[in-house]
């Protein structure tokens, strides 16, 4: 589904280089996880696959089902099937949220959406979210708390329906009641369409005791340094990143 | 129970408004390439005033305003945001006053300009306050959209130029109590930039 070869990036209009010949292939129905300390450029790589301005690839290929992203806009990727939960969703004042839903789904599927099926499925994926209903017609994001950013980044993802997920941090802002609702339903999602790939942007292993990974990789100095199962991200937690240093030794 | 405000809209016949206030209100200005110049007198006690001013401008031109919180205990947020079409001069003169004699007072400004070419838009948020016991915020913002909201937009799937209407339609139309079909004109002409 989505491979990464020798990737090398760095901050537009800089000389700060970021990625540095990073290789990753994630195939359909795999869950990765990628954990690193900070200013590693975990949240660089999500957002270079997505085509974030600010970031610039000056070596490497990324290709998703055989197709080079490179050169697709960031709304044509979206069209592929890739979903970016942010980090930080941006506020838009004075768009609402179910306009913005609605267009984005009529974007992707190139045709008008049922208002009557968007309403019920908005409904219905609101109240597995625990999200009060009343925020569809919210501006987007504005006066949301961290928790309900993060629900409606899965709301969106519940019904723009991506092929491949990348989730940049999503238990920063989540308290555990509301990571557990959100882990939920992205599991829920993938056992709905079992050929979805999942990455997983990550701090810490306490997300993976929810969404398991296959594999989880340690990106260190802009690069994928270690590679295991979930064992190694346990190991990290024990003991921290510096086992990465003690195995380039 | 919740109270009712006066709901005005500026019928943009006239280029200079005064408005004595003694009960809450709403005003709605949507205004298309005119300048205007408007004073408002909070003259009692305990009211608030919320002004949209909205306006797309294709030429120079000005808009003036400025509220007098006249009593103690008055509100006002003024919301004022321009979309500068063409290389021309948008200016926004913003007062907001508050005298010696008024206690309490909450006086608030935000104020945009977007430009889409390189317009020569430029904005004086003035707090004039002569009194202690109060609070006063003011913003003012000139430039184009973000590019970090056209990213969000559309890494959804929505192409760059229906994300920008978005955004334009969401700036231009802020506020959702507004009665569309009496601004038509001004929705119109968001369909026409």
């Amino acid at each position: 589904m989505l491979k990464i070869t020798n990737l090398s990036t760095r901050v537009v209009d800089s000389d700060i280089n970021i990625l540095d010949k990073l290789d990753l292939e994630i195939n359909d129905g795999e869950i990765h996880a990628i954990m690193g300390p900070n200013g590693t450029g975990k949240s660089t790589l999500a957002k270079t696959i997505m085509g974030n301005y600010q970031y610039e690839v000056i070596d490497g290929d990324i290709t998703f089902d055989g197709k080079s992203l490179l050169k697709l806009s960031v709304d044509e990727r979206a069209k592929l099937g890739i979903f970016l939960s942010m980090q930080d969703p941006t506020v838009i004042d004075g768009v609402s949220n179910s306009e913005f839903i609605r267009t984005a789904m009529n974007s992707v599927s190139g045709e008008k959406t049922n208002l009557y099926q968007f309403i019920k499925d908005m409904e219905s994926n609101m109240k597995d979210l625990k999200l009060d209903t009343n925020m569809t017609h919210r501006s987007l994001n504005k006066d949301f708390s961290g928790g309900e950013k993060k629900k409606n980044e899965i709301l969106q993802l519940k019904m723009l329906k991506p092929k491949f997920i990348i989730l940049d941090e999503l238990d920063s802002g989540l308290d555990v009641d509301s990571l557990k609702i959100v882990c939920k339903n992205i599991n829920s999602y993938i056992k709905d369409n079992p050929n979805t790939s999942v990455l997983i942007i990550t701090h810490y292993p306490r997300i993976l005791e929810y969404i398991k990974p296959k594999f989880v990789h340690i990106l260190k100095d802009g690069n994928i340094k270690m590679t295991g199962d979930i064992k190694l991200a346990h190991d990290i937690e024990k003991n921290g990143y510096e086992i990465v240093d003690g195995k380039d030794e | 129970m919740v109270k009712m405000s006066n709901v005005i809209y500026i019928d943009g016949l006239k280029d200079n408004y005064v408005f004595d206030l003694d009960e809450d209100t709403v005003i709605y200005h949507f205004n298309i390439n005119k300048s205007y110049k408007v004073e408002i007198n909070l003259n009692e006690e305990n009211i608030r005033l919320d002004y949209y001013y909205n306006n797309i401008n294709y030429d120079d031109n000005e808009f003036k305003i400025r509220i007098n919180h006249n009593k103690s205990n008055t509100i006002s947020y003024v919301y004022n945001h321009g979309v500068n079409i063409n290389n021309n001069k948008l200016h926004y003169w913003v007062d907001g006053f508050i005298p010696k004699s008024s206690n309490n007072c909450n006086c608030n400004q935000d104020n945009q300009i977007i430009n889409i070419h390189d317009g020569k838009s430029k904005i004086w948020p003035n707090l004039l306050v002569d009194n202690y016991d109060v609070s006063a915020n003011h913003s003012a913002y000139i430039g184009k959209f973000k590019e970090s909201l056209l990213f969000y937009l559309m890494s959804r799937g929505i192409n760059r130029h229906d994300s920008y209407k978005l955004l334009l339609e969401g700036f231009l139309l802020n506020t959702d109590s507004v009665d569309r079909e009496k601004i038509k004109d001004f929705v119109d002409e968001i369909e026409k930039i």
